[in-house]
């Protein structure tokens, strides 16, 4: 599984960085995002509607992303 | 450089009329309006004309109304002041919106407290539970998003007679409810100077001074009188010129939120329909709120942010995290009545220039 590693980027480059990963994966595939970015849980929520995508939070600072 | 920001990192341009007085008032009300001085009385009438100008703008009896100068210190007096003896305590718990003011929730951190969480389009959720024995903190709208809450259905679905209304942020521009012991306004909401607020204290019963004094019958806070009375005038121009500059910001708004529309990625917070109409937050996906700022800046337009890139600590605006608007690349506009339609315009370019730019 895709791993990204955006622990110490701030905001919004944890975003663009899983925009860049998320578009090489089939539909139904997942990475993980680790991120200390405080703004990135919120901004997940968001970009998950914006996109229609879905994630869940794993645990502290590490999400689980799946493609639509 | 063109202010189309609000209080959040400025204040708000002073209406003219006040302008032209504040070098009077300063004048005129420099004496202790409480001493029994010439200058005193002379001083104490000016006030009370003050007062009263005021009481008929916000449709509120006179001696309901005591200012003060400071916004933390309104919520503080507003929101404890409707607690038992003057102080919240936990058998008078504190309800409050996810999308209030950091003022409200620094008071909250230091009680028994519920939020009230918002849906997407920043309405607050009403509670399945009453909490007869609460105080209700409720903002009338919201000074990031404009969004204005359904503040009849909040107050019955909490079911408290002690309700505190924040209607810093919506001023005279909205209707709101009359079902309130305390309210706050704030000055900069009709384009009087900044720290000159108003508390708005409709029974007296439910309300004690929370504050440490010695004289219950005489208030120990107040505002600049100077500033109060500028205050006053800008209020009263502001009431006669208030329609206009709502049917005025509402058509610049649309037109924001059209030319919005159509970039791609962009996440608007509120509907047009149920927000204060100068307001405006959006946020574009995959740009950096700094660098978009500073690109509009360079275009002559000051604008303000609720981006975690633009805060002091970081973080990201909770209103925006609370409704789950995108908070990164965000903007917040504020129109206001000496807005051009080719500012507007030039703004629209701006902005729709800097976003591709910073997503190339």
């Amino acid at each position: 599984m895709i791993e990204i590693d955006a622990r110490g980027l701030r905001c919004p480059q944890p975003i663009i960085e899983l925009g860049k990963k998320i578009i090489d994966l089939k539909s139904g595939e997942e990475l993980v995002l680790h991120s200390d970015d405080p703004a990135t849980e919120p901004d997940l929520s968001a970009w998950a509607r914006m996109t229609g995508n879905k994630f869940s939070k794993l645990e502290n600072e590490k999400f689980l992303i799946t493609k639509i | 450089m063109v202010r189309v920001t609000g209080n959040f990192q400025s204040e708000s341009p002073l209406h003219p009329k006040a302008f032209e007085v504040l070098h009077a008032a300063f004048d005129n009300g420099w004496a202790n309006p409480g001493k029994l001085s010439q200058s005193g009385s002379k001083a104490n009438k000016v006030k009370n004309e003050a007062l009263e100008s005021i009481s008929v703008a916000l449709k509120v009896p006179v001696d309901s109304i005591f200012a003060f100068s400071s916004m933390s210190l309104g919520f503080y007096l507003g929101i404890h002041g409707l607690g038992i003896q003057g102080l919240l305590k936990d058998s008078a718990p504190l309800v409050h919106g996810a999308t209030d003011r950091k003022d409200v929730f620094a008071i909250a951190s230091r009680v028994s407290h519920q939020v009230l969480p918002c849906a997407l389009d920043g309405k607050l959720i009403s509670p399945t539970q009453q909490s007869p024995n609460s105080v209700l903190a409720l903002s009338v709208a919201n000074a990031e998003t404009g969004v204005i809450q359904e503040c009849d259905d909040i107050i019955q679905s909490v079911g408290t007679d002690r309700i505190f209304l924040d209607a810093t942020a919506s001023g005279i521009r909205a209707q709101s409810t009359n079902k309130y012991s305390t309210a706050i306004f704030d000055s900069r909401s009709w384009y009087g100077p900044s720290e000159v607020g108003l508390l708005v204290v409709k029974n007296k019963s439910q309300w004690s001074n929370p504050l440490p004094h010695l004289n219950a019958a005489h208030p120990n806070f107040d505002a600049s009188l100077p500033l109060l009375l500028a205050s006053a005038v800008a209020l009263e121009n502001f009431s006669s010129e208030v329609v206009e500059a709502n049917q005025r910001a509402r058509n610049f708004n649309s037109q924001l939120r059209e030319a919005f529309a159509q970039i791609p990625d962009v996440d608007i917070a509120g509907s047009l329909d149920s927000s204060l109409a100068h307001l405006l937050s959006a946020s574009f996906m995959n740009c950096n709120g700094e660098e978009l700022l500073r690109g509009i800046a360079n275009d002559g337009f000051s604008v303000d942010s609720g981006s975690a890139c633009t805060a002091d600590n970081l973080e990201p605006s909770h209103v925006l995290a609370a409704m789950g608007v995108l908070t990164h690349g965000n903007i917040r506009i504020t129109i206001h009545p000496d807005t051009t339609q080719a500012e507007i315009d030039s703004l629209i370019s701006s902005i729709k220039k800097n976003v591709e730019r910073l997503r190339s």
